[in-house]
């Protein structure tokens, strides 16, 4: 008797339990939706010109002219697609040395000072993958003017949140004892550093730097939109000139380049780990 | 005694080194590979290594000069709060148009639950590589010339971004999982899609849902600049500031972005710790 008493008592508290959360799942819904038809109210319904789009055969003439690919300009593209490979690799190893202070800042376990210093490092990652690589490359454009530069600058910054967060937990997550083994032989902070850190967390960091060199090489591809040099350049000219089939052209330069950096970083990724 | 004197010299002198000599030659022929590439590649680009070096004092002094003090009246304006919204509203939108168009994606470029190897896996993964491979602000400028300026051509920017971004991880995420339940479901008739949606989606749905949250995350961030080509939103303001040279508004738009963003990281960051939590 008292048995299935208990047994009715614990089925009506999961009952209640399930229709509460039944409850939470329906609220969240209907927030959810709300929400979503407020974006949609906002978006698509009040802020767009739908005349000035002109119908379906409107936008099907405008998706038609870029089809007719402008082969012409295959001998333009072979130089800026170079200087875009080059302008992510250099912009990837430029991040990766920005990154080393940061990251020794923001690894908790072997940070100089922690009251002060890690928040700063901690600061400094977050800023950096905060602002978008565009925004970045308008400042440089405006510090050190056109060019390849400010673009390498801008992927540089970009990278550096990224590489400088893993390399941080990789620091904070490594086993003591080869450094305490080091430090018993005898072995100076350089030796410690050199022989029973780096070891530990070069592989996890160079796959994140390989990682990041492949989207490097995407966002290099727009840097030439706000004054950097490389593909993005050839699309802006070629969008200003209203020369669709060129800019399809340029697309699909991108294409093939992305596609073989994530061929080699694919490899060279294997060959790490 | 004597015996011993004799022997140790006998000992081979070795000096210890962390690469023996294969190994050596491969690791330090790749870096001087990588140093050489690197080399010529400043010299291709015509880069003055110098400033390239002393760039981030340059750096505090441009910022210094030029964008200090940010003109923060500029961004109280209600016409810029309003941009704000829209910015939120763009990438929400974005955010779930994208997340839904790649989870068939995702299934489809999954190599052990696709419906079919032949034909929808090379779908599937084309699809996804396309849309990761554009940038964003490509996108937008793609849209904008077919769409005509305004948000619908930033949401629909977004969403191509955001099919590429959440599809990589959720075909990752779908191709990790326990094969026990899909042979179970296969060996009992069931179809690809009833694999799919009773074997599969009940083992990646906490995942997904976490990679959703991240990806509005992510998406926010594109959407701050999908406007400085014509997409709408808090990038528009940017444009036109930068573009008249307001570099005091420019840099009080900086700093808004800056703190939007962290504060869409800080919420995504909390609710997928509350979806882990619930989990």
């Amino acid at each position: 008797m008292a048995v299935s008493d208990t047994h009715i008592a614990s089925l009506s508290v999961q009952t209640e339990l399930r229709r509460k959360r039944q409850f939470k799942m329906l609220l969240f819904w209907g927030v959810f939706l709300a929400f979503a038809a407020w974006c949609v109210q906002g978006t698509i319904i009040e802020d767009t010109d739908w005349s000035r789009i002109g119908g379906r055969s409107g936008v099907w003439a405008s998706i038609g002219r870029y089809i007719q690919i402008d082969w012409g300009l295959l001998p333009e593209l072979l130089v800026p697609t170079i200087e875009t490979f080059m302008m992510a690799s250099v912009g990837t190893v430029l991040g990766c040395f920005f990154s080393l202070p940061v990251a020794w800042l923001g690894a908790a376990n072997v940070t100089p000072s922690k009251t002060i210093l890690y928040p700063v490092g901690r600061f400094l990652m977050v800023l950096s993958r905060s602002v978008h690589e565009i925004v970045w490359a308008l400042i440089f454009v405006s510090a050190v003017g056109l060019g390849a530069l400010p673009g390498i600058l801008a992927i540089a910054m970009r990278s550096v949140g990224f590489i400088s967060k893993i390399t941080a937990e990789a620091i904070e997550n490594i086993d003591a004892k080869p450094v305490e083994a080091i430090r018993a032989t005898g072995g100076n902070e350089f030796q410690v550093m050199y022989y029973g850190i780096l070891p530990q967390i070069y592989p996890v960091v160079l796959a994140t730097v390989i990682f990041e060199w492949d989207i490097n090489i995407r966002r290099s591809a727009v840097m030439g939109l706000v004054g950097a040099g490389g593909l993005g350049l050839l699309f802006f000219r070629q969008m200003n000139s209203f020369n669709y089939g060129g800019v399809t052209m340029v697309i699909l330069a991108i294409l093939l380049l992305i596609v073989l950096g994530e061929v080699i970083s694919h490899y060279l990724r294997k060959a790490v780990i | 005694m004597s015996e011993q004197t004799s022997l140790s010299p006998q000992k081979p002198l070795r000096t210890w080194s962390r690469y023996s000599f294969p190994e050596s030659l491969w690791s330090f022929g790749t870096l001087l590979a990588v140093l050489v590439f690197l080399t010529y590649s400043l010299y291709f680009l015509n880069i003055d290594v110098l400033m390239m070096l002393g760039a981030l004092g340059k750096l505090v002094g441009v910022v210094a000069d030029r964008f200090y003090p940010p003109d923060l009246a500029y961004i109280t304006d209600p016409g810029y709060l309003a941009s704000i919204l829209d910015t939120l509203q763009m990438s929400f939108l974005g955010g779930i148009a994208g997340v839904f168009l790649a989870i068939p994606l995702a299934w489809f470029s999954a190599w052990n639950v696709t419906p079919n190897r032949r034909l929808f896996f090379p779908l599937g993964r084309f699809g996804v590589i396309s849309c990761r491979a554009i940038h964003e602000t490509i996108w937008t400028i793609l849209f904008v010339s077919v769409l005509g300026f305004g948000m619908l051509a930033g949401v629909s920017a977004l969403t191509m971004f955001c099919i590429g971004f959440a599809g990589k991880l959720f075909s990752d995420e779908i191709e990790a999982i326990d094969m026990g339940p899909v042979d179970a479901m296969r060996a009992a008739g069931a179809n690809p899609f009833q694999v799919f949606l009773y074997a599969v989606v009940p083992q990646v749905r906490v995942a997904f849902t976490g990679i959703a949250i991240y990806t509005w995350d992510v998406a926010f961030r594109a959407a701050t600049v999908v406007g400085f080509f014509g997409g709408g939103g808090m990038g528009w303001y940017l444009k036109r500031n930068v573009q008249q040279l307001e570099n005091l508004r420019v840099g009080a738009i900086i700093l808004s972005i800056i703190a939007m963003v962290l504060i869409a990281e800080f919420i995504s960051g909390w609710l997928r710790s509350a979806v882990n939590r619930a989990k």
